[in-house]
This record gives C-alpha cells, structure tokens and sequence, in this order.
C-alpha cells in the first residue's frame, strides 16, 4: 500500500507536465526559468529549516526548562551587547543571501536577452483563446490564427484528462526563443502554463510579452488564472514539437486556411 | 540573430545545451535532415521499418509519453510532414526583433509604434515600397488583428489617434 503511494508519488517516470491530484510540489521544469524558479524556492528553503529549527529549539527549550517548582526563577538578564549585535546582524543578512538569487531571477525572467524567433498572439476571450500566428502574414487579412476551446467535461476521450484539454493546441518548436504576445478581446485573463514558468496577465487594451525556450518537445497543460465571467474558459495546451516538425505543422495548417 | 545571440552570452546557451540550435538556427527550412542526433537520428525511413514489424507505435526514444497521447501515430505524422516539406513551402522563422525602445513586458506601444512607423514609411516611399515591407511584417507580428482591423477602419474615417 505505502509503496504503491510512494511510486504514485514519486517515482513516476515521466517528466509532469500537467496538474496532478494532490500535487504539493511544481511540474517539472521545462523552461530555463521553470528551473531557475524551482532551484531558488530549494534555495530558499534551505534558510527557512536553518531558521525553523533554531527557532523552534529556543522555543522548546524555553517551554521545558521554565517551571513552576523546579526553576521558579528565571535567568534575570536585561542586557547583553554580544547578543543584540548577534541577534541583529544575523537576521539583515539571511533576507540578503534570498534576495540576491530572488532579484537575479525575477529580472532574467522579463528581460529578452535575445531575439525571439517566433511571435504567437495568445488573444483571450471569456469562451475560448484563440492564437494568432501573424509571423508569415503578407497582409493584414491573411493570418493563421485558430481557436481554442476546451473539451467538454462530458466528453473528453480515453486519455484526455477532465477540463484540462483543448480540441486545438498551441504548436511551438522547441529548442526555441518564443515571444508570446498575451491579450484579451474581453474579459481580463492570465496566460499559465506551469511547466514553462510562466504566467502573463492580460489586460484589456493592452499587450503583454514573456518569453518561452521550452527545452524538451511534449505537451504542457497551463490554466488561466484569472477566472472572470461564467463558463469562463481556462484551459491552455501548448505542445513543443521538434522545430523541424514546427515548420511543416504550421505551413500545412496555413495552406489549409489561405486555400 | 541568434548566432550573435549565443555569442552574447554563451554561459546560457551552453548550459541549457542548444549547441543543436546552431546549425539549423534562425533560417532552418522545414526539412532539416541532420537532426538533434537523440531525437530520431535514422531518419523516417529505418523508423518505418521497425514500426511495419512491430505494426505499433515505433519506441520513442524521448521520455514524452504526453505527446504520444496526440491522435497521429509518430511514424503518421513522419511520413505526412515529410510529405508536407516536400510540397509546402517553407517558412522563415523570424519575427519583429527584441527593441531596446520597448524593454518591458508591456508591448502595447512597441506595436503601435510599429503600425504608424510602416504608415508613415508607406507615405513617404509610396504605397508597397519595399522598404516598408519590414515594419508591416513587425507590426502584423506584435499587434493583435482585431487592433489592426480597427486601426485601418479608423484611418479610413479618419479618425485614428495616433500621428500619421
Ligand atoms: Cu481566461
């Protein structure tokens, strides 16, 4: 029994890319950021035990050697120059060590260092997201642009997990500098996708960019995460395919809809 | 582009292993026969032949069983954009560069600024000037088409806000 939890748990050997029960920790990273972020919450938590245990010594300490009958009495100590500058210094420099790598990141994670390859529109309406690929356009009229709508709760096929899917997924190659363009058409919406690190609000009149190398081909499950209005649509699927299937994917699509 | 990229700053690059990238960069046409060398190094071919014996889905050798779930078979989706690369053209990836003018995440400007750029170059060079070209391909590919289609109606009326 444990082990059967242990191997649900843990040991499953597929990278997780999409939402599980009772999931406590991140999907795995597929972005360079994706894994910055995972790798500074490690990095933060290595001071949150370092303080949670000191503190809960002094605390334990405290409770068990303050008693009514055997110590009645306790240390009288008022003043102490050691301590204070101690109890003081140590504490401005612990945020310090989570603020270095805290800031490093926080500002890779919006600055393009360089320039994209492919530009996807990501337009959000209150029903469905549609997705504009305007790069090969010789006109304004002329775009690839698809919706997207999420899969029913009543019938989604063998495999397809509950309101997570979507009958057209975002095609991306990976291995690629991507600029994802985040808008709505009404309502205001977040473009997530966890396994990317990535989460970009879109704001009505507005255009917002983030950035995406996803490292590894699969499928990633994202949510919008700002739920506004009923049956609000909230489902995003990217799919990283190799850039060389990239090519045919979307010109095959694009002679489709121009034809 | 992303050539001088990589030179800019190489710790990245090698880090996250994009050395692949090199080779079949910025230009890569669809079919790039000398791939990633993990990822189906054999060609489409040597892989038919092993999934016409099994008469199953070849292995995969990448740990994605997520994209197996897709409704095509890979060897399908081999032969069909083998196919697709021969017939269909090929696409260019590139798209509007990185502006130093509009660093943040807000790009609601880089794209208006894009659309009046080409408006006023159109204006100047004449209607289709080939140097224009390039503003066009930038602002269709920042500016979300509903933006664009209501931009070119106000300037039909007459009633764009921007500075033409
Ligand atoms: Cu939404």
């Amino acid at each position: 029994m444990i082990e059967v939890f242990l191997e649900w748990r843990f040991l499953t050997i597929a990278p997780c890319d999409a939402a599980e029960p009772w999931q406590l920790g991140s999907q795995d990273a597929a972005t360079p950021i994706m894994q910055g972020i995972i790798d500074l919450h490690h990095d933060i938590f290595f001071f949150l035990i370092l303080i949670f245990v000191f503190v809960s010594r002094m605390l334990v300490r405290a409770l068990w050697h303050f008693h009514e009958q055997k110590n009645p009495i306790p240390q009288r100590i008022v003043h102490g120059t050691t301590i204070e500058i101690i109890r003081t210094i140590f504490p401005s420099i612990i945020p310090m060590f989570i603020a270095i790598p805290s800031f490093a990141l926080l500002y890779s994670m919006d600055e393009v260092v360089v320039d994209p390859a492919i530009t996807i529109k990501a337009i959000g309406h209150q029903w469905y997201r549609s997705y504009e690929y305007s790069d090969y356009n010789s006109s304004d009229e002329q775009s690839l642009t698809f919706d997207s709508y999420t899969i029913p709760e009543d019938d989604p096929e063998l495999g397809q997990s509950r309101l997570l899917e979507v009958d057209n997924r975002v095609v991306v190659p990976a291995k690629t500098h991507l600029r994802m363009i985040v808008t709505p058409a009404d309502v205001p919406h977040s473009w997530a996708v966890p396994s990317s690190g990535v989460k970009c609000d879109a704001v009505p009149g507005r255009s917002n960019q983030t950035s995406i190398l996803v490292q590894r081909e699969g499928v990633y499950y994202g949510q919008c995460s700002e739920i506004r209005g009923t049956n609000h649509a909230f489902t995003i699927v990217v799919e990283a395919v190799p850039l060389k299937d990239y090519g045919s994917r979307v010109s095959n699509q694009f002679i489709l809809q121009t034809n | 582009m992303a050539e001088a990229a990589q030179e800019k700053n190489p710790s990245l690059a090698e880090q996250w292993s994009l050395q692949d990238k090199e080779d079949k960069s910025a230009q890569s046409e669809v079919p790039v026969e000398k791939t990633t060398g993990d990822e189906k190094p054999a060609d489409a071919t040597a892989e038919e032949v092993v999934s016409e014996k099994t008469g199953e889905t070849p292995v995969v050798d990448d740990a994605n069983p997520v994209a197996e779930e897709n409704s095509k078979t890979p060897e399908q989706e081999e032969t069909e954009s083998q196919e697709a690369a021969e017939e269909t053209p090929a696409i260019k990836l590139e798209t509007a560069p990185a502006d130093f003018r509009f660093p943040t995440t807000n790009q609601t400007r880089h794209c208006f600024t894009r659309y009046i750029e080409y408006h006023k170059c159109t204006a100047v060079k004449g209607e289709g000037a080939p140097e224009c070209e390039k503003f066009a391909k930038y602002y269709r590919s920042l500016c979300p088409s509903e933006w664009i289609e209501r931009w070119n109606e106000q300037r039909e009326n007459g009633t764009f806000p921007g500075p033409l």
